[in-house]
Formats: structure tokens, C-alpha cells, sequence
């Protein structure tokens, strides 16, 4: 077994520092080393975008990052948002335009769109569309989650 | 994966033959190969290691030579496995002399790849083999030239195989026509060395 | 009366927690010394096991154990059938070959399980695969459905003297007297592409032993808990009440996961029992695609006889059925072929013929549109073909044909997945197919629009289906409902949720019988210790079936809370009234008594009771219809196609469905935008593809084609009609699969109008781009 590595981490506001195998992967040391399994794994090569993070304000898959490349890294995951009783302007949208079903990806789609709306608070119906189309859903046909992401940014603008 | 085509030589029937014999043109043709050791006359078995992309590991086989018929022809019968999957294949080879001192080499061959080798990456092989297979005879061009030149000195051959990455840019120039940096070009960076080893497995066994 | 919840679009229960990351799937299940599992599977489609080598795996620090089909000794048996036989269907043939956990002396599909690797981290377990060594004596692969069944083809099981699987056939009328009073008889060859379920999340199994209780509890992505507990409990030969089957959140199902008998949930209890610590097995990408069942694959021969004008005579469609390498899942996606071939039009003879044929390649079984999507791919191309050899107008020839109101309930005289003879119950199928030819605008798109684009040098077209959804089949779900001492309510299924929205629509159907906030039920979803009896989710059967075990439990617990309150207010039923969680007088609102007060006294703890009495505000019920309720609707699409590239774009789709009373419309909306996302998948994006040599080579997102954001219209315009189901109080019919099912018919269609190049027929449910191309160039040099 290779010799663990030294990592040091904030993730969602806290520190973390922890020793990791050179070849555990981002997901799973926010999974399963720090038990925050809001973070979600789909397909493992980087293209379904459920492990969609923050990782220094950028979106970024988790699944194909090695913890030890987030090293000093600032990370955040679905669990920075909002809570059940206090949901993120996001999270809100999401529920009222029921942009998700399973809820499997979500967490990856909204860490995108929290992203890209921080970049782009007006965005058109193509724009949004756009923005969330490295996201993989089965459950919606997309189309309530570009309204959700259309609503979160005039909710957004609102606050 | 069915295999079939030709390739001009430019050296004579004897020293094509000779090349296709030497186990170290194969080393220096099968990027990631460990060991190519002949085990006996027609035997050779071969290590290598897959690290590429999504699937690596250990690939280990054999193949041998059968019907050979010095410098003519010969049946190539192969396979290996690993990790990463399997690969079997049965192949002809015939070298042509032909009049201005060149040798005409015809293939055709029939590979049956499986596992992770087969499930993520064989696709990809139908539009790039062309480009492999091109790029794959220009290092064993430049393989037989340099033999050629070492015989003629008496020296020791002086041919250094082009590494993965080399080998992978340049099918990947080859392929998307001289776009960089796109995202498209990362991709085949990241997939063709898979794809490479492949046919050119595939290639040497076909042959 | 209290305002009713069903009918309105109220948003879900259970959204929060899915939102902001609160809630367990499968994989976030973390018990004290769990173990994992990786499991070997064969590289090679078919062949005969000669050597399995475990033993440098098994040295590898951090493994466990490791078992093959050997180490499980007499645990190791076939089966059984998840679903029976079609013993109703006189004269068909059907040989039985259930799954084998683990492949033994022989693998007849690539992915194939050969090991199981425990290990104290996934990863170890990972490694460990690499280690293992299989050898086989390779066997010819079966690959081509009808070569398959010829005399030589190598024997995928040996016992069999081919590899038929199955052979159906049902009849109404007489074929050949269609033939011989026909006009015109118009034949084709058609083939279905296979597709992946593809939820977002994979299969998983945890299993975990308590040696001193003696009970086992399981955690599942099942969609059939009941069935996979009992499966569990008889291989083990423990109590049903020993093993306790859960669900936790379910990241989408679309019918792969309804498969029990497997691998996972046969071998990892064996093993937690075996190794007395908790086990888990969570399946990743390439596994899913290669080791979780998947479907569609079906050669047909139809033909269709037709008079002059267009009127249909008989239909005959032969099909050759993709089983995979065993046959678990009975007959049921071909069957569903049979009943939906012709199920919105009036044809007198239909011939349907079912040939299953085994492969070596992974088992086939339900997929969202499971067999529906076949029969009528089949029936609307071959309505498309007829209409082009008698000049007809693609959507002239569905008016002549379609069926009226007046003719249901319709017996069709074919017997589909529920063994009794199809009824359609109602619908007014004119009506949803001139609503879809209205709001496209269709005649003004063929007559002014077409024309003008075509000018332009545009590829513009237009395509109209029918469909048929045949849902909420038999046997039977169950469901209890108690009134808890806080007042709130509690409804306990068995049933499986991976996304449908039951939490919020169960709740809602409770909710409008007792008087409860919805916010204030509690769905209890797929827990075998919590309620014992159902079957479980497919066939679009979840609302139908337990929702109206629901509402009729609710109904009973109205009247035991309506009996007590009467004594406790003492007041005659009739005059008292359920809202806001109290039973009070209607004329009095002041004198009242809460729901949780009658759940108190419904369970005293001293003195004596009445004579029968039954303790609790609860009841339980069960619903089993005598047939399937079937939804119905039309599809419409505008399609272009670039010239030079054939990429085509959706630019409109309009849909109109009826299901009955949509308990929660804005869940109906979002269950007919998914399937439509599905179809278009299947249509264009999506293709399990085998090699030569029964490799799977689509065994990543990077091959098999994921439909995307950017790949759907930019609006579903969806129409909705309500004719409520005779069959159940609330009229509900299922919803699930409605949007898959026509796509790619109408897509093709579609297409063929955009392109309109003369000869170019596409025979095929699933289309690319260079295969668009080469039907283009094809028909040019035609």
C-alpha cells in the first residue's frame, strides 16, 4: 500500500486535515472520510457531473480529482447551501419548478448552477439551458431545471 | 476486429523478415512492452503493462508463428490477457519482392478484443486504426532504416522507439488536422495511447 | 367538505432533503465494520470455464474472502423465474432458464459474474479483480436474433436443442382471410435498438447479519422489496419476518432495478451471515451497463393488409425477441409488444407471433416503455409505409382507423404480462389525435409552411403517432393507514420510490379522506418491517394500485374515526366532519375532537373493549384490478435535419396524454417530460452495441450517448385530457411510461417528411447521424 499523504482541506467553511492513499479520489474522501454524502457519484469518469463541487469557487468533478489534488484547496459541496428549513434561493427554485425527481443528480446541478449564476445573475432561456448541459438527469427532460436555474437567478437578483 | 492492408517496405524481402524475427522491434514497437522474450523458434511471449486512460494493469501472452515460409509468408496466432481484458487474433502475412528492391507486405487478419480494452476503448478503433496503422508503419520504416544503416557500418542498430506520448501526438495531428488545445484533442490524447497499443498489437499479430 | 389535494400540483414532501443533501442512498450506508465487495466478471461472451484462480488474489492485504460458484456449495442454485410462464397463452412453448448467481462451468455473456471479492475497502476489492485468473474454452458467440435460432448455431444451454427460449402465438380473426380480401398488403423488416435504463444512480445491496436477534436486514435499490425479501429469505431458509428488506433513496429506476435473484441480493446476505460483519456492494458505471439487465432488441416481420381507402383488414408481425442468456423475466416485455401493436386502431385480424430468443448477451428485461415502445414502432411505421403506396396523408389514414369512444371497453382477444385478455377501458383517442394535429398546426405546416421552407432549401417535417400505455396491471398492491397519537398520519407501503414523487401523491390521496395537512403524512416507503405485502414498481402501476389501496384504507379509517368521534361528541355520524386533523360537529366547530385524541382512546390500556373491536385508527386494504387501465395519447413533432451533416433538430414537440385523473398534475408533467427525454434518447443518442465477438462496446457514457440538455426541444408542449379510469375510485390510470413510447416512431417519421427523398425508409427505432446519412445517400442513388 502506498505511504499516505498530508492533506489539509477547508471544505464548507471547516478545516480538515487529514492523511489520504495517494489514489483516493476526491468523492470519496468527501463521501465517506468526511461523511458528507450530499456529494454524489454517477459514472466515475467524469461525466455525469453528479459529483459536480466547488473547488476554489470553480465547478469541478470530484470523481476525477485525487484528494491530494485539492491540498489547500477551498471546497464546497451541496451541504454549503441551504438547510431543510432555510433552502438556498437554488434549492428553492428547484423545488418549486420540480426540477428534480430521484434527486440523484441534483446536487450536482445545483452546485453548477450556484457557479454559473454567481457569473451570469440574468441568463436567457438558451443560456441556462446551456449552463447546465454538462449535467446528466434522467428523471426531468431538462426542461424544469432551466426554469429552476432561471428562477434562482431572479430570486438571486432579488435578495 | 477484422484487419486488412498492405505496406511498401523500402529495403528487401530478406531484411523485412529479419526485422519481424528481431524481438527487440517489437519492444520498441509495442509502447508500455516489458519483455518480449522468444521462447523458442516460433514462440514468443510477451509482458507489458496497459497504463493508459481509464484502464490499466498487467497484460501478459504468446503468440507463434505457424506455416512460415522464409521470407514469404507466415501465420501469426496470438493473444494475450491482463486486467485490462483480452485480445485474441489470427493473422497472414505475405511479402512480395517487388522490381525496384522494395517489399510489399499484404495482411489480413481477424482480432477479438474483450473486457475494459473492448468496452471503453474499441470503438474508437474503427475511426482512428487508419491513422495508427500509418503511424505505426512509419516507426517500423524508420526501424528497417536504421537496421539497414547498421548493417551496411557493421555498427549496432541505432534506433530509438518514439515514446506513448510521441507516438499518440502524432495520431492525434494526424486525426484532427492540426487543431490544438481543444478539448477534442485532449480527448484523443487520452484515449488514442489505449487505442495504439491495440492495433498495434493487433498489427504484429495480423501480420 | 375539505379543500381537496388531489388534482393540484402541490410541491413535495420529500424535495428538502433530497436538496440540500440530507438523505440516504444506497451508497452513503456506512455501518461499524463493513465490507466490500467487488465482483469478477467475465470478459468473455461465451465459453467454458477451465480455470478460475483466486488464490493471488486472495493473498492480497485487506482481502477478505473470496467466493465462486463452488465456495457457495448446495447455495449455489439457479433461479427462481421472477415471473412465471404465460401457461394462460394456449400452445406456447416456454423453457425456463432463471439467472445463475454465479456463472458455473460455463459464461454465457460477457459481464458475467464469475467471483466475489470481500475486502476491507472498495478499493482493495478493485485490486484484488485484477488477480483473479479466468480461462475458458471459448465458444462460438450468439449474437444475431435470427441466426440464432438456426439449425447449428452453438447452444447457449446445452440441455435445449436451440436457443429458443420462447415461441407465442396469439390470433384474433383470421390473417389469411385479411390477406385475401385485401387490396394492398404491405410488408417490412424493423428492428428496435437496445437501450439502457441509465438512472443516475447505480444498483447496490448492503446486508447486514444480527447473530443474536437472528435477523437479517437488507438495504436495496430494489423496485420490488416484497419480492426481493422473499427470494432472500427462501434461498437463506429463514422466515420472511427474519429478514427485513429496506429502501433507502432510490436514485431513479426506470425497471432494471426491479430484478431480484441476482447476484447482489442472493450471494452478499450469504456472505454478511458467513462472515457475521455488514457487506456492501455498490455497482459502479461499466458494471451497470454490463451486469444490469436492459432492453428493447426486437426484429420484426410485419405486415399490414389494407383496403383501397385506407381501412386496415389485419395485421401480422412476427418478432424475433432479444432474451439475453437466460429468461428470468418470464415473457413479460413481449407480451406488452403483443397487446400495444395495434391498440389504437380497429383491426379486425391481427397475427402476432413471439419468437424469444436466447444470446450471449446480458438478460433482458423491463425498461420504461417495456415492449410498448416495439409494438407500436412496429404499427405506426407500418401505417406510414401503407400511407406512402396508397397516397394517403399520414395522419388520414390513423382518422380512418382509430378507435371511437363508443367501442369501450374494448376486449382485444390478445392476453398480455397480466395473463388475462386486454380490456381497454376509455378514452377518446379521435380527440387526442386532432388536439396534437391542432396545436402543431399540422395542416397549416404541410400546406403553407413545408412548401415554403422546402423553397428555402430547408429540411423541415412533421411527424404524428398514436400510442397506447397499457399501466397499473395486477395481481395486487396494499397499503395501511394510521392516525398516530400526535394527530398525524403514517401510510405504510411496501412499494418502491425512485423519484415518482410518492411521499407528496400517496400523501395527498390520504390527506383528502382524513382531513390531515399532506405536510403532516408520513409515507413509509419500501420497508418490509414496517408492512409485508405488494409487488412493486413497473408497469406504471404505483398511483393506480396503491393509491387506491390507499384511499380505500383511508376510507375505512374515516369511518372508525367518524364511529369513535360519534361517541365521544355524541353526535350521529352524519352530522359530524374531518378537517384541519379534528372530527368535529358541522354545525357546531367548536365541539370537536382531535385525530389524535380518537388514535388514543382507540387503544385503550385498561378496562374492557367491545365485542370485535380492533385496536387502532388504522386499516389496511388491498387493490387488484381485474385488468390493466390503459392511458393513450398522440405525439407530434417538427423536425429539421442539416443538409450537410443530418444532424436533426426537434424544433417543436406537442404531446397529448390521458391518464385518467392526474392526482398530482405538476409529477404527471414532470413523468411525461422524462420519458419523452428517454425516447428521444432511444431515437437518436442512445445504443447498447455489441461486437462480433458479444463484446458490449457502449459500456461508458463516453459510447452509449447520454441525451443532454442541448439535445431536447426547447419546450414539451404537453395537452392534457382527463377520462377517468371506470376501474378505480379515483379514476387514475398510470403515467410513467406514456412519453417513451411513440418518440421514436414519431421521430422517424419525422425525419423521412424533412428529408423527403423518395425511396428512404427508416426501418430502425434508433438513428445516428452517419446512419441518417447513409440511408441519404442510399435513397439517392436509389
Amino acid at each position: 500500500m502506498a505511504n499516505k499523504v498530508k492533506i489539509n482541506v477547508t471544505v464548507n467553511g471547516t478545516q480538515y486535515e487529514r492523511e489520504v492513499e495517494p489514489r483516493l479520489l476526491l468523492s470519496d474522501f468527501i463521501r465517506k472520510d468526511l461523511g458528507l454524502t450530499g456529494t454524489h457519484v454517477g459514472c466515475e469518469h467524469g461525466l455525469c457531473g453528479a459529483c459536480t463541487i466547488l473547488m476554489n469557487g470553480q465547478a469541478v468533478r470530484s470523481c476525477t480529482h485525487f484528494a491530494v489534488m485539492a491540498d489547500g484547496a477551498d471546497i464546497k459541496t451541496v451541504e454549503s447551501l441551504g438547510t431543510m428549513d432555510n433552502l438556498h434561493p437554488i434549492q428553492e427554485a428547484f423545488m418549486e419548478k420540480h426540477a428534480l425527481q430521484c434527486g440523484f443528480c441534483t446536487p450536482g446541478f445545483l452546485m453548477t448552477a450556484v457557479e454559473y449564476l454567481e457569473g451570469n445573475p440574468n441568463p436567457t432561456d438558451e443560456e441556462a439551458r446551456e449552463a447546465i448541459d454538462g449535467n446528466f438527469c434522467r428523471c426531468t427532460g431538462y426542461e424544469n431545471i432551466v426554469e429552476a436555474v432561471k428562477l434562482a437567478a431572479k430570486k438571486m437578483a432579488d435578495h | 476486429m477484422k484487419i486488412e492492408g498492405s505496406h511498401v517496405f523500402n529495403g528487401p524481402r530478406e531484411a523485412v523478415w529479419e526485422m519481424f524475427y528481431d524481438p527487440n522491434v517489437l519492444t520498441s514497437a509495442l509502447p508500455g512492452a516489458q519483455k518480449v522474450e522468444q521462447v523458442s523458434e516460433n514462440e514468443y511471449k510477451f509482458d507489458m503493462n496497459v497504463r493508459v486512460g481509464p484502464v490499466s494493469g498487467a497484460f501478459s501472452g504468446g503468440m507463434t508463428l505457424e506455416d512460415a515460409v522464409e521470407p514469404e509468408k507466415v501465420t501469426i496466432k496470438g493473444g494475450g490477457k491482463g486486467a485490462p481484458g483480452f485480445l485474441d487474433g489470427v493473422g497472414n502475412v505475405r511479402f512480395v519482392e517487388q522490381d525496384d528492391g522494395t517489399t510489399l507486405m499484404e495482411y489480413d487478419g481477424e482480432v477479438n478484443i474483450g473486457g475494459a480494452l473492448a468496452s471503453v476503448g474499441q470503438r474508437m478503433i474503427d475511426s482512428v486504426s487508419k491513422s495508427m496503422i500509418k503511424t505505426g508503419f512509419a516507426t517500423l520504416d524508420k526501424a528497417l532504416a536504421a537496421r539497414l544503416a547498421a548493417k551496411e557500418t557493421g555498427e549496432e542498430v541505432k534506433f530509438e522507439a518514439p515514446t506513448e506520448t510521441e507516438f499518440a501526438k502524432e495520431v492525434a495531428k494526424d486525426m484532427v488536422g492540426g487543431v490544438t488545445s481543444s478539448a477534442e484533442v485532449k480527448l484523443v490524447l487520452y484515449i488514442v495511447p489505449l487505442i495504439l497499443i491495440l492495433v498495434l498489437l493487433s498489427f504484429l499479430f495480423g501480420r | 367538505m375539505a379543500e381537496k389535494n388531489v388534482q393540484k400540483s402541490l410541491k413535495r414532501n420529500e424535495d428538502p432533503r433530497l436538496l440540500v443533501g440530507k438523505t440516504t442512498f444506497i451508497d452513503d450506508i456506512d455501518l461499524p465494520g463493513m465490507l466490500h465487495v467487488a465482483i469478477k466478471r467475465s470478459d468473455y461472451s461465451h465459453g467454458r470455464i477451465v480455470k478460475l484462480d483466486v488464490e493471488e488474489a486472495r493473498k492480497l492485504p485487506g482481502v477478505v474472502a473470496i467466493y465462486t460458484a463452488e465456495d457457495l456449495g448446495d447455495y449455489w442454485r439457479p433461479g427462481p423465474l421472477q415471473v412465471p410462464p404465460p401457461t394462460a397463452i394456449k400452445g406456447s412453448v416456454f423453457h425456463a432458464r432463471p439467472l445463475e448467481c454465479i456463472a458455473k462451468n460455463k459464461v454465457r455473456f460477457s459481464g458475467e459474474p464469475v467471483a466475489v471479492v470481500v475486502a476491507e475497502s472498495r478499493y482493495i476489492a478493485e485490486d484484488a479483480l485484477d488477480h483473479i485468473i479466468l480461462d475458458v474454452e471459448t465458444l462460438d458467440y450468439v449474437g444475431d436474433l435470427e441466426k440464432a435460432i438456426e439449425p447449428g448455431a452453438a447452444l447457449i444451454h446445452e440441455d435445449l436443442d436451440s436457443n429458443l427460449a420462447a415461441d407465442v402465438v396469439q390470433e384474433v380473426g383470421s390473417w389469411e382471410k385479411a390477406v385475401a380480401e385485401a387490396d394492398l398488403v404491405v410488408k417490412r423488416r424493423l428492428e428496435v435498438n437496445r437501450v439502457a435504463g441509465g438512472a443516475m444512480e447505480n444498483r447496490g445491496f448492503v446486508a447486514q447479519w444480527d447473530e443474536n436477534l437472528q435477523v437479517l436486514n437488507c438495504w436495496a435499490t430494489t423496485q420490488g422489496p416484497i419480492p426481493m425479501r422473499n427470494s432472500i429469505a427462501n434461498y437463506l431458509g429463514l422466515m420472511e419476518n427474519q429478514v427485513r428488506l429496506m429502501n433507502p433513496a432510490i436514485g431513479g429506476g426506470f425497471g432494471p432495478k426491479i430484478m431480484s435473484s441476482q447476484i447482489d441480493d442472493v450471494v452478499i446476505p450469504w456472505i454478511a451471515i458467513k462472515l457475521k460483519r455488514p457487506v456492501k456492494w455498490f455497482e459502479d458505471r461499466r458494471e451497470n451497463f454490463l451486469g444490469t439487465t436492459s432492453e428493447r432488441d426486437q426484429v420484426h416481420y410485419a405486415e399490414i393488409a389494407l383496403k383501397k381507402d385506407g381501412t386496415i383488414l389485419g395485421v401480422k408481425d412476427v418478432m424475433y425477441h432479444n432474451t439475453g442468456a437466460y429468461n428470468p423475466y418470464g415473457m413479460t416485455v413481449p407480451l406488452n409488444t403483443q397487446t400495444h401493436t395495434v391498440s389504437n386502431y380497429r383491426v379486425p385480424n391481427f397475427f402476432t407471433e413471439i419468437k424469444m430468443v436466447f444470446t450471449n448477451q446480458m438478460v433482458v428485461t423491463p425498461v420504461r416503455g417495456a415492449g410498448r415502445s416495439q409494438g407500436v414502432f412496429v404499427m405506426e411505421r407500418l401505417l406510414d409505409a401503407a400511407a406512402k403506396e396508397l397516397g394517403m396523408d399520414v395522419v388520414e389514414i390513423r382518422r380512418k382507423n382509430i378507435l371511437s369512444p363508443e367501442e369501450f371497453p374494448l376486449r382485444t382477444g390478445v392476453i398480455g404480462q397480466d395473463f388475462v385478455e386486454g380490456v381497454l377501458d376509455n378514452g377518446n383517442y379521435p380527440a387526442a389525435l386532432e388536439k396534437t394535429v391542432e396545436t402543431i398546426g399540422y395542416e397549416k405546416f404541410k400546406s403553407e409552411i413545408q412548401p415554403k421552407l422546402r423553397a428555402e432549401g430547408k429540411n423541415v417535417g412533421i411527424g404524428i403517432c398514436m400510442f397506447t400505455e397499457g399501466t397499473a396491471v395486477g395481481p395486487y398492491e396494499g397499503a395501511k393507514v394510521m392516525v398516530g397519537v400526535t394527530g398525524k398520519v403514517t401510510v405504510f407501503t411496501a412499494y418502491s420510490n425512485q423519484g415518482q414523487g410518492h411521499y407528496t401523491t400517496f400523501a395527498q390521496v390520504a390527506a383528502d379522506q382524513l382531513g390531515v395537512n399532506v405536510k403532516d403524512i408520513n409515507v413509509v416507503i419500501g420497508d418490509t418491517g414496517q408492512w409485508q405485502w405488494g409487488v412493486g414498481a413497473f408497469a406504471s402501476r404505483g398511483m393506480t394500485l396503491v393509491g387506491t389501496a390507499i384511499h380505500n384504507a383511508s376510507l375505512k379509517v374515516r369511518q372508525k374515526a367518524l364511529g369513535l368521534a360519534s361517541k365521544v361528541l355524541n353526535t350521529p355520524e352524519d352530522e359530524l366532519e374531518m378537517q384541519d386533523g379534528v372530527v368535529r360537529v358541522a354545525d357546531m366547530p367548536e365541539k370537536f375532537v382531535t385525530l389524535g385524541e380518537l388514535a388514543q382512546r382507540s387503544n385503550p390500556t385498561r378496562g374492557t373493549v367491545e365485542e370485535g373491536m380492533e385496536p387502532g385508527l388504522e386499516a389496511a386494504s388491498y387493490y387488484g384490478p381485474p385488468h390493466g387501465a390503459t392511458g393513450y395519447g398522440c405525439l407530434g413533432m417538427i423536425i429539421s435535419v442539416d443538409a450537410e451533416t443530418a444532424k436533426p433538430k426537434i424544433e417543436r414537440l406537442v404531446m397529448t396524454d390521458d391518464c385518467g385523473t392526474p392526482v398530482n398534475p405538476m409529477i404527471v408533467d414532470g413523468q411525461l417530460h422524462g420519458g419523452l427525454q428517454m425516447g428521444i434518447g432511444e431515437a437518436f443518442y442512445e445504443n447498447l452495441v455489441y461486437d462480433d465477438y458479444g463484446q458490449l462496446l457502449s459500456a461508458s457514457f463516453m459510447d452509449y450517448l447520454f441525451p443532454q440538455a442541448s439535445d431536447m426541444p426547447d419546450k414539451f408542449e404537453i395537452n392534457h385530457m382527463v377520462t377517468p379510469s371506470p376501474l378505480n375510485p379515483l379514476g387514475i390510470k398510470g403515467v410513467g411510461e406514456a412519453g417513451v413510447i411513440a418518440t421514436p416512431a414519431c421521430f422517424m417519421q419525422a425525419l423521412e417528411d424533412a428529408l423527403n427523398i423518395k425511396g428512404m425508409e427508416i426501418v430502425e427505432s434508433s438513428i445516428s447521424p452517419s446512419k441518417l446519412y447513409h440511408y441519404m445517400e442510399k435513397a439517392k442513388s436509389a
